[in-house]
């Protein structure tokens, strides 16, 4: 089809009874390009921060397989996607120009011709979310490392996971997960990323309490140096020097020696962990007793230290408590209450917060969650959470 | 799965939102037609004429923008419900011009021979 010459234009002008005098003098004549009714561009509406990302040069991924709903991330964020319909038609066009580009730019043509590159009644939208990191630890999980002794790791047929895969396969930012690869206390070898057995954790983290014991070290002064000479016979050094940083913190003093502060509470969790895991639950008090004296020398067991691990039963008779992991629950929120409600029908607000604080969005409050997905009522003076609906 | 980049500076584009549906004049595609012409006034009012009718718009700013991607590599035509695939982002919108108001029908004479 033959362009529009600026004769056309000011003939519809004057059709159209628009008095070209009142009129900016460029005309844009818009047409259809020839890819427009493709559908191959859609429109993404930018959350604050992700258009000057996106013109700093650095990128956003769309994650999410088949089975999961996409998330976009940024470097370091996560967002939910969701379709936003409007009843409009949105037409996108390059080069076109706004009448302050026109003023700006005063040239002798008066008529440009455009081409709009695709249009669209519809836009993604952007919500940031929570990433999705619960799959993180279940791929771990997966094959979890037993030890440089074990078989296993010889003959396993199990899928191992390199920075790379997690990132293509997690729903959430690099920095959301690598940051988690921490929390968890994962660590590499031989390339992978690993999350050590259990009890293979148990095992080293005896061998440098029980060391720490015979040498008479202070809790806040244990020497990287010492560990690694006396223990690097029974273990890999890399997997000493992985527990002593998964269970301290590590500073080097003056003389540039590197010692560990080990960390009481959690040593503490980790071996009542080790004692809840063999029964349903337990006896309150004697469970008490028992982990005292299993924890090392010059430590002190709180209840406040097991906040997220076990839930106490105050209202059997002997008091019990059993073991109850967050990082086993659902990750969505609804399905997070649905299975709390159904472990027990009424929560104080001090029980039920470690079991939810997780699911806060970035200024979430947990009152706004309860509020949200529970019911209030009075039980003996003390205010309960219950479901807000029947639990099956 | 997956995403943006591009090397240089990305394009700006413009939206132009309109009410209603978009159709060709003539019975054949979208494609190479004309949508119409885009006038401002001397005051910044965009002024669009389409086959008989007139609109009048305003120039808006968007509190937040829009990036275009287009889909790579020859695939099946996104799903409007997932995302899944691999993207790029071709350009920014930072400003739309919107057509709200009812399009005035432009009562023609036969138009001038030119």
């Amino acid at each position: 089809a033959a362009m529009r010459s600026r004769a056309e234009v000011d003939a519809t002008l004057q059709t159209a009874k628009v008095n070209p005098a009142e009129l900016l003098p460029v005309v844009q004549c818009l047409s259809f390009g020839p890819q427009a009714g493709g559908g191959e561009c859609c429109l993404l509406q930018l959350e604050p921060g992700l258009c000057a990302e996106l013109e700093a040069g650095r990128s956003l991924v769309i994650r999410g397989e088949k089975d999961e709903h996409a998330v976009l991330c940024s470097k370091d964020k996560t967002y939910d996607m969701k379709i936003a319909d409007t009843s409009n038609m949105l037409l996108f066009v390059p080069g076109c120009k706004t009448p302050e580009e026109l003023n700006a730019d005063p040239t002798s043509c008066n008529i440009i011709h455009s081409q709009i590159a695709g249009f669209s009644k519809n836009y993604w939208e952007l919500r940031r979310c929570r990433p999705k990191l619960k799959k993180l630890r279940k791929l771990l999980m997966e094959d979890p490392y037993e030890g440089p002794d074990s078989r296993k790791d010889q003959t396993s047929t199990f899928s191992k996971y390199t920075t790379e895969d997690l990132f293509s396969l997690i729903q959430a930012s690099e920095e959301e997960i690598l940051h988690q690869l921490q929390v968890i206390d994962a660590c590499k070898i031989e390339g992978y990323w690993r999350i050590l057995d259990f009890d293979y954790e148990m095992k080293l983290l005896n061998h440098v309490t029980q060391l720490i014991d015979s040498e008479s070290w202070p809790l806040s002064k244990v020497p990287l140096s010492v560990c690694l000479e006396e223990l690097g016979s029974l273990e890999p050094r890399e997997m000493i020097e992985h527990i002593l940083l998964s269970y301290g913190r590590k500073y080097i003093d003056d003389a540039g020696e590197v010692f560990f502060e080990m960390r009481e509470d959690k040593i503490c969790r980790a071996i009542a962990q080790m004692l809840l895991r063999n029964a349903v639950k337990f006896n309150l008090s004697e469970f008490e007793e028992v982990w005292q004296q299993s924890v090392p020398e010059g430590m002190k067991t709180r209840l406040d230290q097991l906040q997220g691990l076990a839930l106490v039963d105050k209202s059997s008779r002997p008091e019990t408590i059993f073991l109850l992991k967050v990082e086993d629950l659902p990750e969505d929120n609804q399905e997070r209450f649905n299975s709390l409600f159904g472990i027990r029908q009424k929560w104080t607000e001090v029980d039920i917060t470690p079991y939810i604080q997780d699911l806060c969005a970035e200024k979430q409050t947990v009152g706004a969650l309860l509020t949200k997905y529970a019911r209030s009522s009075m039980l003996n003076g003390v205010k309960v959470y219950n479901s807000r609906r029947p639990i099956s | 799965l997956s995403h943006s980049g591009g090397t240089g500076a990305l394009a700006q584009w413009v939206l132009v939102e309109l009410q209603g549906e978009v159709e060709p004049r003539q019975s054949r595609d979208l494609s190479e037609s004309l949508l119409g012409d885009l006038h401002y006034t001397c005051e910044g009012v965009p002024v669009l004429i389409v086959g008989h009718h007139i609109l009048y718009g305003k120039v808006v700013q968007l509190e937040k923008p829009f990036a275009v991607l287009v889909k790579q590599g020859g695939a099946p035509q996104p799903s409007p419900t997932e995302p899944h695939g691999h993207y790029t982002v071709t350009a920014l919108i930072k400003t739309k011009l919107l057509f709200k108001t009812r399009p005035k029908p432009i009562i023609t004479h036969v138009p001038k021979k030119v």
